[in-house]
């Protein structure tokens, strides 16, 4: 950082209308910035208060809609209409990640752990392993300890698909994770022996 | 009387003077040099261009054929300091996790004295940027300083972990698109060994069913429908 009186005049111009910011410059990362600038400032005009509300509390009306939907897919899932089912889990996840970037990360991580371990369940009840095994890995990135049920969809999907070694890699850094949770044990044997047959 | 013993006496001053003097002259000219050193040292971190797009609106120049400089609102200001506390939050977090390993490297001499010169530097800049920022949100919200870099922090995180998340899901095509293939090629391979069986029985009741084996093997979305159900009973 340069001193700190100091700054670089940047060639940026202020629509009057609009409000929007554009340079003339051709930096491509000042360009970008600028995108975002614009867009967080888009997301604070439609914010009652001037300047965005601390972290906590959160607005419980979202929460309550995402819980919803996930109940919903819930439902649907049991009943076997997983296409369904997976319809509602993607409707809140959609919404949990339009949450306004200055809300608690940490509760986004949690809503979105759950729908996507939920989605990755049903992606399994419809042999979509590729798919599966994807949303297992989303959900175990948002939440990675004390979420066993999505390190072992992962490594369930991994092993439908032939692929072995990936999953008992995966088994291995999940119990590293989770200790000895009895279902990753159980299923790591599962893929050695199968390992060893093929 | 005494008798003084000028010269004697002025080689004495004498020398106490080029002491002094050479002594003045090394301790300056050292002096200069450290503090040119310590101005050309690089610095830590890449120019702040948050800042410098915050700073830049403050001073926005008017546009040509206007006498007056735009008015720039102060939601757009605070988008932007917003903006700007995010990096900072970016950078803390950097010098966090640097600190620790620079004075590890320092104390076993792996890394030069400039480094650590250019980190100390890098740290008070960041403690100065920090309080400018909570001087100027509170000018531009009454408060808005207590929570601005709690909210910066949240979005710094949110960025991140919305970024990772968006690497894993943009997978899933090429996912589910490796899986087609190896499926099929799966498929096949069973197929073909469905058919060496068949193939095998049928040769040795009749010769010339080697065409329905071909046949078989040509109707591969039908056949791909059939494997899929034995592969859920599986």
């Amino acid at each position: 950082m340069d001193d700190t009186e100091t700054f670089d005049l940047l060639p940026i111009r202020l629509d009057p209308q609009s409000k929007a910011i554009s340079t003339t410059s051709s930096s491509r990362i000042l360009n970008q910035e600028l995108k975002t600038l614009n867009e967080l400032h888009k997301t604070l005009l439609s914010l009652e208060s001037p300047a965005p509300p601390p972290p906590i509390p959160v607005n419980p009306k979202r929460s309550a809609q995402i819980t919803k939907l996930r109940e919903t897919g819930n439902d649907s899932f049991r009943k076997g209409k997983h296409a369904e089912a997976i319809q509602y889990y993607s409707l809140g996840l959609k919404m949990a990640l339009s949450r306004p970037l200055w809300e608690p990360s940490g509760l986004v991580r949690d809503e979105v752990a759950g729908l996507y371990a939920n989605r990755a369940q049903a992606h399994m009840a419809m042999q979509s392993w590729a798919e599966g095994s994807v949303d297992a890995e989303s959900s175990v990135e948002a939440k990675k300890a004390g979420n066993a049920k999505a390190w072992w969809r992962k490594a369930k999907c991994l092993m439908e698909m032939g692929r072995l070694e990936e999953a008992e890699e995966w088994i291995g850094r999940g119990l590293e994770m989770e200790g000895n949770e009895s279902d990753l044990v159980a299923l790591l044997k599962d893929v050695q022996e199968k390992s060893k047959k093929a | 009387m005494f008798e003084i013993d000028w010269v004697g006496l002025s080689m004495a001053f004498g020398y106490i003077g080029v002491l002094v003097g050479s002594l003045i002259t090394f301790s300056s000219v050292y002096r200069k040099r450290k503090a040119a050193q310590s101005a050309t040292l690089a610095p830590w971190f890449p120019p702040h261009m948050q800042r410098n797009i915050y700073l830049s609106l403050l001073h926005l120049e008017p546009a040509e054929g206007q006498e007056k400089a735009p008015n720039v609102p102060d939601s757009v200001l605070r988008a932007a300091l917003l903006r700007r506390a995010v990096e900072d939050i970016h950078r803390i977090i950097q010098i966090r996790t640097a600190k620790q390993a620079c004075s590890t490297l320092l104390q076993r001499g792996s890394v030069g004295d400039a480094l650590w010169q250019r980190f100390l530097r890098a740290e008070q800049e960041m403690e100065a940027e920090l309080k400018d920022v909570v001087m100027e949100a509170n000018a531009l919200t009454p408060n808005w300083g207590t929570t601005i870099f709690q909210s910066a922090n949240e979005m710094a995180a949110n960025t991140m972990f919305r970024q990772k998340l968006d690497d894993i899901q943009s997978q899933t095509e090429a996912e589910v698109e490796w899986w087609k293939t190896r499926r099929a090629s799966i498929q096949d391979e069973f197929m073909k060994e469905l058919d060496g069986e068949s193939g095998a029985a049928a040769k040795a009741s009749k010769p010339g069913s080697d065409e329905d084996a071909v046949l078989v093997e040509g109707g591969g979305p039908a056949a791909t429908g059939s494997i899929r159900k034995k592969k859920g009973k599986k």
